[in-house]
Parts: structure tokens; C-alpha cells; sequence
């Protein structure tokens, strides 16, 4: 069935800015703001909601209109559906240009002050980035909540992975999450006895299963020890078929499209091959899902259109007493009303660029002084090659299975885990293709007519990506700041962003190269990985050349712990500075392993909402 | 309640059948019409259209899991399965024919007769007499007697659901059952769910009745209310919507809803023709040649449901995404004029 949406606006500034009946403000709407916002409302907690971007695609229509203007697009981006907002502006990787040494550019919206540049995006819609996710939901490791214990590498985490365990299963049922446990059982991940996933895995795709006969059974030695390796599915946050083993043997329902009427669409992931950056059925969850229940209840309200500019703080008590914001009319117009909006309670959950961003702004940089620093995003080295066989790929969703057999091992002593994922959606992430090979089969291979497009089928379902994705540990001097001279037209100042791959990382990123070449070897395929110095995110490793992509998994720049002069957050995400204010999401995270960072991000909300129900209850 | 149409178990098989060839009837006029919206036209129509076509499948799966619930075999590969269209439907004392056609106002009035809800008025019968006056397959008959008609499609079903509790409890006071069906096959919701129904294994009267009732109320609404138990509109009222240009919503009457505004632009569809045949396209065209690969691709979808209805329900998984197959194959023939400038080609469902 399909949630229905309410429509939950509050227009009406001058009688908002004089409300101060809510017990929270939730500052974005993303899966973070959503889950708390949810969860506060499910309590009988009056919320408020403020997004930065409109709330027209709050709406069947609106998130329609955003696929309309994906197919309309010839270059399909990871931003390609969503549209130009100065006001409330997304990080878009076709701006970005390689740096010279010490330059700073400032022509993108992020200010990109070096020394590497990274690709990564975060999305400004309703919604947030869960709009534009992937939905790959694999947990982190218990080993990843406890590295510098074990390893001597980064940061332990305040918690362990038991501590969460249940409220990842929560985020599961919550995001829909299709996996088999007996496929997610390896390394020390380990699941309740009885649990199983709320829907079965998702079919593997032909490109996986060709892959996986030429790797399956074979075994890797990394520092004296031996890996055994195969291909394996991971748990994705896209309906598939409902378990009905599942809570008990009570089943599972899967959540299909937001609408404001019945339209009962994507109950089923239908395998297009467009997850990222836009599922064209909401098989994919995305924030939405669970906001049409918090609105449901009524005592959520949504202020759009309204970026957070100042958190303001009584300097006695060190509290927050508001959220200054600037409600602007129109995207195509900077002009805008600044409301002061006032709760009990204040959560930011405006992602790990913009919330420290936010508290950098407002001038709060937290007594450790941690508030933007340890910014991590997991590097991505590509590796691409021409299987010997049609492998059909396009075919599935954006990426079915994957190599996780090195996620975790004592090599982390040394070297940065990863995960490889198989991308069903052949080179395009690499080169560009399929145009870059039409091109170069019209230019180069005189190709035209019945041929030409023979010759375009027989290279693109051959093309194999594997994206190899690597752990970063946190590193104050990765760090997002503010600088006046940096502002966007509403008056805000812009996230600065000075950022290098560490060491630890490229050892693994060298690795990586080595482990691609010798799995292609023993596919067959031919290697056509090349990396081109003029690329903004070429790194000359050891005399190799690298090129790093950036993962879109941001996190780090509130970072949890115990201690209070070495964290911004604590377990709870309560900032330690001031004790009604929450900064939630991936940027208290301390680690992120080798895991996409959502679901993680999910689970630790769950956690931060009861903290938050039973402080409003006290 | 004795159940005078349908007196054995041979006869409710063989109405099984026909409920079997109904539920499917309905499909190739829903889809052609959902394809022959122009690309990126219409996103309230299709949407609509979308939903019916499946539930519809729903529907098919679940008539074919009652008929093998009662120890018959579902095939849906039989000569004559597919009506040749326009195909004869009854609506109370008089017939209406649904054809294959473009999707416009006149089509929405068949559609909408399709699923009105309609029973006998209290103190008539159940019948409808007519003479078979033409050669179009004549949907909802009642056994044997091809001159009769059951009042409409409610009818149909309501016999239907008679039979089963008369004939159960006959069996019963020989100590016997009429669901005699391996239970392995019938189709259950893994293999194919909607947004809005599910799948149960059919095993006896209780759960036959909530079938026969799920596809009443999905599709011409519960007592003729809008929305079903679940919440769900029914089939009828969804294309309501597309007349009344207003989305229904809780609480609506039928003459009012008072949702989302929506519209729809006739003249954005493809202009097919209706009830189109292969005799009708140059032998050995390109047109032709793709109106014969559609009704394969047909044929073979029909042979893959059959599969699944008939012990192997992890084929409906296979069979299901060919639905993407037949949108690629129906656009060669929408997008392209037949010679002689009588609009464009349709898919013709001769199989």
C-alpha cells in the first residue's frame, strides 16, 4: 500500500516565529531527520521540520517532475534529476577542476582548498540524499567499532556493535532492507538466532554470477594470512520479496511510493539500472517513506524552503534558545524573511558538510574543538575491463553483489580494508560510457548503421566496474571550515572543504590495483583501468598513478566519543557543549569501516530518539 | 444455498475457467490503452491504468489458484482463450463489447461498464436471456446454456461463490471435500504481490469466499462503496477519477471526490486503431512482422503463466517482467501509421 502523505506546511511565518509550543526542531529531512522526527511524533511529540529545499517533491508530482528532468538529461549525473538551487545549493561533480599546489577554488559550491579534490556530493531536495542513494545497507563490522584497540588505527567508538544491534534491526525494517542471512554471515558479523531480513535478497545479477565462477573458491595471502574469496549479495534497502518468516512469522509489508492518492508502485524493485540517482518506482526507500507516517500523525509541521543560519546560544547556560532561519520565496530569487523559531529541543541533521557548517557559522566550534575536523568519506579507485563473454550488463539494479572478503582482517594494522561492488551499470562511472564509447566507435572505429550498434551491444554488456571502496580513518586536519569571503546568496557562509587521502588509505588504494589486476586475470578480461594525471582527483602513489573518486559518504565532523574534550558528541549524539541540542547523523560517526554509511546513520538515530523522548518525558 | 447454474464439480471447473479467461479478458484492452498514452503524457492516466492492468494479473493469479484449488488444471494456452476483440460483457439487461483501442473517452465508458458494480435487483434473477446474434466470444456465460447470461460480472462471481459452499457441504456429508488441489499449487504472495493484495493459499470455503470477494472489491467496490477493506479503491472508482478529474480520497461519496485535482489530455495518445488484425497489415511488412512477434511474445507469456499456475509458481517471477517486453514491442507498432493513412498500428492479440 501506498503511504499517503499529508500535507504538512506551515506557511504562516510570523505565527511560527511566536509558537513556542514545539518540543523539537528537527533541522533537515533527510534519513536521520526523518527517523527522529518520526519517532518524536510516534511519542506525542510536537515537531518541527525545517528543510533548506522546497517541498514540492514532497509530492508523487514533484518527485516526478525529477525524473522527468533525469530523462530529459543527456549527461545522467548523480545530480542529473535534481534541480539548479543557488539558494540552497548541491555539490555537483561536474564543476570541479584539478588544483594547483596551495590554490583554493571556490567556483563549485563547496570551496575545494586541497590538497586532493573530492567528487563527493550530498543532495538539497526534501528528502536529502536518500533521494539520490544507492541504498546498499551493509552493517558495519563489530571489529569497525573498535579499531585503535585492535588494530592501532583510528578511533574506537563509544559502543560496540552489540550495543546497536537492535536498533539495526530497526533501521532494516524501517528502510526495508531485502538480504539472506546465511549470505551476511562472514568475517564476525553476526546476527540474533532467529533474525531474518524484512524481504528475501535481491536476485544477483547474470554480470555477478559470471564473475563469481571465475572468482569463487580462490583465496588471497595479505600479511602471512590467507583470504578466502567470493562473491556475495549485499542487503539493499529496495523491495524485494517479503520474507514471511519475518518478526515472528507475522511477515513483512513492503512500503511502496509516497502519494497524496493510490497509486501503488514500487511494492518490487523492477531492476532498473538508475538506483543512483533516482529510483523511477520508490522501490528504493527513501526519507520520504517515513516522514508521510510522521506527518500522518499531525503533530509534525514542515517549514520549506528555510535554511538553518545561526544556532543561538544563551551564553549562561550554554543552551540553544533558537534556530535563526532564512525562508527565502523563490529558488530563482535570493531575496528572503529571517524567522527565529524556538523549541525545547533542537536536532541537526543537516548531513557532516552542512551541520558543522551550520555550528562553524554560528560560531560554535565545540570546547574539543573537534566540530568539523575528522572529515571521512570512503575512496573509491575504480578498475574496469572487457570481459571475454556477454555479460549482460545494464541488466539489475546498480550494483547486486560484491568482494567483501577484505573488509575486515589484522592487515588493518597496515592498510585500509575495502569492499569491492560489481557494477551492474557497466563503465559509466569511469568513462562516461556509454556516450565515451559511441564516440569512440563512430571517431575511431568508422562504425555506423546495423554495426555500429552491434558494436555498441557487444561492448557495453561486456564492460565490468569494479568500484573498489576503501576505509578512511578520521584525521583532524581533514576538516570542513567557513570563511566569510566564501557566501552563498542567501548571505550564508560556504563549507570549505581541505582534505587528503591518508596514507593508511593509498596503501590499501595499491593494494586494491594489485587485487583488480589478478581477479581480471582470472576472468579473462582485458584491463582497460587507465588514470589520467589532468583528473581533479589523479594521486601519484609510490611513482603509480591513482585516480580517487570520492564516495558520497560523508561523515566524521561531530564526532562521538566519551570524552568530552576529544569529541563533539556523546553516545546519544547530545552535544556535550550544550545539553539541548543533538547533532545527528554519519558525522558522529568515529569510524566508518568499509560500510555505506546509512544504515549505520539509521541505527544510531534510534538511539539519539529515545534519549530524546525520555528527556522531554523527564 | 443451492446453487442452480452450477451443479457439479465438472461444471464449477469448467466456470472457473471462464472466471479464468474473464480476469485475463480485461488485459490487453487495459494495457494497450495504458501503452498508447504518449511517453511522458498523461503520468495520472497511466499511473491508474498501471495499477488496474496489475491487479488484474492479481486477480488472474487468483482465479487460477481457486480453480486449482478444486482439483482443476489452469490453461491458459487453450484455442479461443484470447477473446477475439471486440469481446461481448454483460451489464445488466443489456450487452457492451470492450475492444482493443486507443485510450479515450469512449474507451473509458466500456472500461468504466466493465467494472461497474452491478447486481440483480432484489426479486429478479440472475439470468439475462439473449440470443448469441454474432461470432464475438460472449464473456460471463452461464453453463451450457449459451443463451443465457448472467446479469453481470458480479453475478458471475456471486454463482460462483454459491457453488462452492453448496457443493462443499455435499461433499462434506459424504466425508469428502471439494478441495482436493495439491496445496504446492497454489500461488502465494512471494510470488507475486500488488501494492494492493495479497496471495493465500486457497484450501476451503472460507478462504475461496475471501478470494472470490477480494476480486469483487478491488474491482467494482464493496456494496458499492469506494474503497475496499483495505483501504483500497476499487477499479471502478479509479477510473471514475479520470471522468470526474479529481482523485477520490476517505470519506468521499461517489458523486464528489474531493482530492488531488488531476486531467487528462486525449489528444496525447497515439492514434491506433481499434480491434486491429493481422489481415488488416500488408503480409510481409515490417508492421506485420511486428504485430506476429508481439502475439508470440504473447503466446509465450500465456505458456510461462500456465507453467506457473500449474505447479511451478517461481516461473510468475520470470514471467512477470516480460510486461516491459510488451511495452518495447507495442511502441514499434503505436509509433508507426498503417498504409492508407487509417491511424497507427495496434498489437492485434490474435494468438
Amino acid at each position: 500500500m501506498s503511504p499517503f502523505v499529508k500535507n504538512p506546511n506551515r506557511p504562516d511565518l510570523a505565527a511560527l516565529q511566536s509558537d513556542s509550543d514545539y518540543d523539537a526542531i528537527v533541522v533537515g529531512s533527510g534519513i536521520s531527520g526523518a527517523i527522529i522526527a518520526n519517532e518524536l511524533a510516534q511519542a506525542g511529540k510536537r515537531v518541527l521540520i525545517v528543510e533548506a529545499a522546497p517541498e514540492t517533491d514532497r509530492t508523487y508530482e514533484g518527485y516526478t517532475e525529477y525524473l522527468n528532468h533525469f530523462y530529459g538529461q543527456s549527461a545522467k549525473d548523480n545530480q542529473s534529476p535534481f534541480p539548479i538551487n543557488p539558494n540552497a545549493a548541491t555539490p555537483r561533480g561536474s564543476e570541479l577542476r584539478k588544483l594547483d599546489p596551495l590554490e583554493t577554488n571556490s567556483s563549485s559550491y563547496i570551496v575545494q582548498s586541497g590538497p586532493y579534490v573530492s567528487d563527493t556530493v550530498y543532495t538539497r531536495v526534501f528528502g536529502g540524499t536518500s533521494i539520490h542513494w544507492e541504498a546498499k545497507t551493509p552493517r558495519m563490522l563489530p571489529q569497525d567499532f573498535k579499531t585503535q584497540t585492535v588494530f592501532g588505527q583510528g578511533r574506537d567508538w563509544p559502543i560496540g556493535y552489540e550495543d546497536i544491534e537492535t536498533d539495526y534491526e530497526t533501521a532494516e525494517r524501517e528502510m526495508g532492507v531485502s538480504a539472506d542471512v546465511e549470505d551476511q554471515k562472514y568475517l564476525d558479523l553476526k546476527f540474533r538466532d532467529s533474525y531474518v531480513f524484512p524481504m528475501r535478497g535481491l536476485p544477483p545479477s547474470w554480470l555477478d554470477e559470471q564473475v563469481a565462477q571465475g572468482i569463487d573458491n580462490s583465496q588471497v595471502e595479505l600479511y602471512g594470512e590467507r583470504y578466502a574469496l567470493k562473491v556475495r549479495p549485499f542487503p539493499q534497502a529496495r523491495n524485494g520479496i517479503p520474507n514471511p518468516a519475518y518478526d515472528g512469522g507475522k511477515g513483512f509489508e513492503p512500503t511502496s511510493a509516497v502519494a497524496s492518492h493510490q497509486i501503488d508502485i514500487g511494492g518490487r524493485c523492477q531492476g532498473n539500472t538508475n538506483c543512483v540517482p533516482i529510483c523511477p518506482v520508490q522501490a528504493k526507500y527513501h526519507s520520504g517513506k517515513t516522514l508521510a507516517k510522521a506527518f500522518e500523525t499531525g503533530r509534525v509541521d514542515l517549514l520549506s524552503q528555510a535554511v538553518a543560519s545561526k544556532v543561538i546560544i544563551d551564553d549562561a547556560s550554554g543552551r540553544v534558545t533558537g534556530i535563526e532561519t532564512k525562508v527565502y520565496h523563490h529558488v530563482s530569487s535570493p531575496a528572503y524573511k529571517t524567522v527565529t523559531l524556538r523549541a525545547r529541543l533542537y536536532v541537526i541533521a543537516a548531513n557532516a558538510i552542512e551541520t558543522p557548517r551550520l555550528l562553524l557559522a554560528s560560531g560554535l566550534r565545540s570546547k574539543s574543538g573537534l566540530v568539523g575536523r575528522n572529515l571521512m568519506d570512503h575512496a573509491y579507485l575504480l578498475n574496469w575491463a572487457l570481459m571475454p563473454q556477454i555479460c549482460g550488463t545494464t541488466r539489475g539494479t546498480s550494483c547486486t553483489s560484491g568482494i567483501v572478503d577484505l573488509r575486515g582482517g589484522s592487515f588493518r594494522r597496515s592498510q585500509a580494508a575495502f569492499a569491492v561492488d560489481i557494477h551492474n551499470d557497466g563503465w559509466g562511472w569511469a568513462t562516461g560510457s556509454p556516450s565515451t564509447d559511441l564516440v569512440e566507435l563512430v571517431d575511431d572505429g568508422n562504425k555506423f548503421g546495423r554495426d555500429l550498434r552491434n558494436a555498441i551491444i557487444d561492448r557495453v554488456s561486456r564492460q565490468l566496474l569494479l568500484a573498489f571502496m576503501i576505509e578512511v580513518m578520521p584525521s583532524e586536519s581533514n576538516r570542513v571550515t567557513v570563511d566569510p569571503t566564501y557566501k552563498d546568496p542567501l548571505d550564508n557562509m560556504r563549507p570549505v572543504v581541505s582534505f587528503a587521502v591518508p596514507e593508511y588509505s593509498m596503501r590499501g588504494a595499491a593494494y586494491a590495483r594489485q587485487f583488480a589486476k589478478t581477479l581480471f586475470a582470472r576472468l579473462g578480461a582485458e584491463d582497460h583501468t587507465h588514470y589520467d594525471p589532468s583528473n581533479y582527483g589523479f594521486i601519484a602513489y609510490q611513482g603509480d598513478p591513482y585516480e580517487i573518486r570520492g564516495g558520497n559518504h560523508l561523515a566524521g565532523t561531530h564526532i562521538m566519543g566519551s570524552d568530552p574534550s576529544t569529541s563533539v558528541v556523546d553516545a546519544d549524539q547530545r552535544s556535550w557543549d550544550h545539553d539541548n541540542l543533538y547533532l545527528v547523523g554519519a558525522g558522529s560517526m568515529p569510524t566508518i569501516g568499509t560500510a555505506n554509511v546509512s544504515l549505520t546513520m539509521a541505527a544510531i538515530a534510534y538511539r539519539s530518539a529515545r534519549k530524546i523522548i525520555a528527556t522531554l518525558n523527564h | 444455498m443451492a446453487s442452480p447454474d452450477i451443479t457439479s464439480i465438472e461444471v464449477l471447473r469448467s466456470q472457473l475457467a471462464k472466471a479464468i479467461q474473464l480476469e485475463h479478458a480485461t488485459i490487453p484492452p487495459y494495457l494497450t490503452a495504458l501503452y498508447s498514452i504518449r511517453p511522458g503524457a498523461n503520468t495520472d492516466a497511466t499511473q491508474i491504468l498501471r495499477v488496474i492492468v496489475v491487479e488484474e494479473m492479481l486477480h488472474l493469479t487468483i482465479s487460477a489458484n481457486l480453480l486449482n484449488a478444486i482439483g482443476g488444471k489452469p490453461d491458459l494456452t487453450v484455442k479461443g482463450f484470447v477473446p477475439s476483440y471486440p469481446a461481448t460483457l454483460p451489464d445488466g439487461e443489456t450487452d457492451f463489447t470492450v475492444g482493443v483501442g486507443p485510450l479515450s473517452p469512449e474507451t473509458l465508458k466500456a472500461f468504466l461498464k466493465i467494472e461497474r458494480p452491478a447486481m440483480a435487483p432484489a426479486g429478479k434473477s440472475r439470468h439475462v436471456v439473449r440470443k448469441s446474434d454474432d461470432h464475438s466470444t460472449h464473456l460471463c456465460t452461464l453453463p451450457e446454456d449459451a443463451t443465457l447470461r448472467y446479469y453481470s460480472i458480479g453475478e458471475f462471481y456471486a454463482a460462483i461463490r454459491d457453488a462452492i459452499v453448496y457443493l462443499d457441504q455435499q461433499a462434506k456429508a459424504k466425508g469428502e471435500t471439494i478441495f482436493t488441489g495439491d496445496p504446492k499449487r497454489q500461488v502465494t504472495s512471494e510470488y507475486y504481490y500488488s501494492g494492493g493484495g495479497k496471495l493465500w493459499p486457497i484450501v476451503d470455503p472460507a478462504s475461496a469466499a475471501k478470494a472470490i470477494d477480494l476480486v469483487i472489491q478491488q474491482g467494482e467496490g464493496k456494496t458499492q462503496a469506494i474503497f475496499g477493506d483495505s483501504g483500497e479503491i476499487a477499479h471502478y472508482y479509479r477510473f471514475l477519477q479520470l471522468d470526474k478529474n479529481r482523485y477520490y480520497q476517505q470519506g468521499d461519496s461517489p458523486e464528489n471526490p474531493t482530492g488531488p485535482a488531476l486531467t487528462t489530455d486525449w489528444s496525447a495518445v497515439w492514434p491506433i486503431a481499434t480491434n486491429l488484425k493481422l489481415a488488416a497489415l500488408p503480409a510481409g511488412s515490417e508492421l506485420y512482422d511486428a504485430a506476429v512477434a508481439f502475439n508470440s511474445a504473447y503466446r509465450q507469456f500465456l505458456a510461462l503463466l500456465t507453467r506457473a499456475y500449474n505447479g511451478e509458481p517461481q516461473v510468475l517471477l520470470d514471467a512477470v517482467p516480460r510486461m516491459f517486453e510488451f511495452r518495447n514491442l507495442i511502441q514499434q507498432l503505436i509509433c508507426n501509421p498503417l498504409p492508407g493513412g487509417n491511424g497507427n498500428a495496434a498489437p492485434t492479440y490474435e494468438i
